[in-house]
């Protein structure tokens, strides 16, 4: 079969379809773009949540090694070394006792205090420590066990700091969050499968006898497929371009500083177009096979 | 093209026609043939028959007989419960569902109800045929028009179905079914919904088709048109074959009513 004409076949029939069945295509062109918008939003809902939580993680990722004081400044420096070659560690800074009550005294408010200790001969009672930046936050408890042992610790129960509540109940919502957005797009793409299925199952029906034609004067079932996946396509990937279109103008309207609505950047944003016309090729073309798929059982 | 009709021919004139070649293989055999639907009804049992190529064979019988069944069969549209349907040597119950539009193709095939398309010309209604099987063939017009002219209806090309008469409908079917140089033509009751004149018309097409080396099946209840023709007749009742005739009549003398 020379494919050249098949083709120009193939894609008239396939615009002759969506114009005959100009209601049914557009109904199914309409729930398609909403339920892609849906699947679009959720999709930016989660990643917004994503980067939000990240931020989160990123701040409760953070160790605090208090050092004792009798140690020497090259023993941290080593301790710091050996910390900051562990894998999950993504960087270690030493805190001198200077530094630290400097910290103190701008986040804390507690410059007075310090002073009337210091003057009064008491010294700076603020340890040196060991800021780790951890890669992954499930890392801070292993790191936190594994430097718990040292004897370069400053001592007493409080050696280590770090937001022990804050780091379940992130790694509770991330999941949480992927998990219902996962689910989301789950429901949404089904939904959008079955609304194309039923339209290609419908402009099946309409073509019925067009079919049964073509059956028996001997053309081979790709060829009766092909207009009809070539129909589910189109209408798949005009629907992702609409829902695309109104999400980035909705995007746009209601973003500031360079970032879309939601914080959503325009790369994601950009991602987000591309996987909704992916995704709206490949639900048109398989609901389109699943719907011919009757018609062409005899 | 030298075979040309006019759309109603004057009655009884028979066409010639080419005598069957017994000594070549078979281009049809049903051997001890049965078929069962899914609800239990038996449509034909053991029915056994041999046709050799260029033959003329009525399937004769009353509604229910068996008679669309045995075309049903022949292009594949049912598989025999039982027994074997072959078709120029091919089991077509071995044959691959990917390999169905070949046998296809080597049949032409018309049906009681035309299945015309509406919303496409004569013209374009007969060059579907090849553009959905064919789409990168040349001379398609040639084609189309060479099909049109066997039939009678050069002259309406551009006509839509529903503005011919049922009649002209059905050589427009007819010439669909020619454009692939069919050696197997198959007509289900092709003059069941036509009037005497036009009907007759339509079996004067089928005998010119056979004269042209085409093997001609033809499931009919018109008993005029079957004696008149004087044909092999396989005669259907309650879905087994009682008689196989050649130059045979609708009813033998005794028989009652199919």
């Amino acid at each position: 079969m020379n494919p050249v004409p098949a083709l120009r076949f193939v894609v008239r029939v396939a615009l002759q379809n969506i114009v005959r069945n100009r209601g049914i295509a557009f109904a199914s062109l309409l729930t398609v773009t909403l339920t892609l918008l849906g699947a679009g939003a959720a999709v930016g809902v989660v990643f917004a949540l994503d980067k939000v939580l990240q931020q989160e993680e990123s701040q409760a990722s953070v160790l605090k090694v208090f050092m004792a004081d009798h140690i020497s400044f090259a023993s941290a420096l080593n301790l710091e070394h050996t910390l900051a070659s562990e894998p999950s560690v993504q960087s270690a800074s030493f805190e001198n006792k200077d530094q630290a009550a400097a910290q103190a005294s701008s986040t804390l408010g507690l410059g007075g205090a310090l002073h009337i200790l210091e003057t009064s001969g008491g010294g700076n009672p603020l340890p040196a420590s060991i800021n780790l930046h951890l890669k992954n936050i499930a890392a801070v408890t292993a790191i936190n066990n594994q430097v718990s042992t040292s004897d370069l610790l400053f001592p007493g129960p409080h050696q280590t700091d770090y937001n022990k509540d804050v780091i379940p109940r992130v790694e509770h919502y991330i999941l949480a969050a992927q998990l219902g957005g996962a689910i989301l797009v789950a429901v949404v793409g089904a939904v959008a499968l079955v609304i194309i299925t039923i339209s290609v199952r419908t402009a099946a029906f309409v073509r019925r006898q067009e079919i049964e034609i073509m059956k028996l004067v001997g053309a081979t079932d790709w060829f009766v497929r092909w207009p009809f996946i070539l129909e589910g396509l189109i209408l798949g990937v005009i629907s992702a371009l609409l829902a695309s279109g109104v999400l980035l103008g909705v995007g746009v309207a209601f973003g500031s500083g360079g970032s879309l609505a939601l914080g959503v950047g325009v790369q994601l944003a950009v991602l987000i177009s591309l996987g909704l016309i992916l995704g709206g090729a490949v639900l048109g073309s398989f609901g389109s096979l699943v719907g011919i798929r009757r018609s062409l059982a005899t | 093209m030298s075979i040309s009709t006019s759309p109603a021919p004057p009655r009884p004139q028979v066409a010639e026609t080419t005598r069957p070649v017994r000594h070549e293989p078979p281009i049809i055999v049903f051997q001890n043939v049965s078929k069962t639907y899914h609800n239990g009804a038996a449509a034909i049992r053991d029915v056994s028959f041999t046709i050799p190529p260029r033959d003329f064979v009525f399937v004769v019988g009353a509604s229910g007989a068996g008679k669309s069944t045995i075309i049903r069969l022949l292009i594949r549209e049912e598989t025999a419960t039982k027994g074997h349907v072959l078709v120029e040597g091919q089991d077509l119950a071995r044959l691959r569902r990917r390999h169905l539009p070949r046998l296809r193709r080597k049949m032409g095939i018309v049906f009681q109800d035309f299945k015309l398309l509406p919303n496409l010309t004569v013209a374009q209604n007969v060059a579907f045929a090849i553009q959905v099987t064919d789409p990168g063939r040349s001379h398609l017009k040639e084609k189309v028009g060479e099909a049109l002219y066997i039939v009678g209806l050069e002259d309406k090309l551009n006509t839509f179905p529903t503005e011919l008469s049922g009649g002209e409908q059905q050589r427009v079917a007819i010439a669909r079914a020619l454009v692939h140089r069919p050696r197997i033509f198959l007509a289900d009751e092709p003059t069941g919904n036509l009037d005497p004149d036009a009907g007759w018309g339509i079996v004067q097409l089928l005998l010119q088709i056979n004269h042209r080396g085409a093997t001609v099946v033809m499931a009919t209840h018109n008993r005029e048109v079957v004696d008149l023709c004087r044909r092999r007749v396989l005669a259907m009742e309650g879905g087994c074959l009682i008689r196989d005739e050649q130059e045979g009549q609708y009813l033998k003398d005794g028989e009652a009513n199919l």
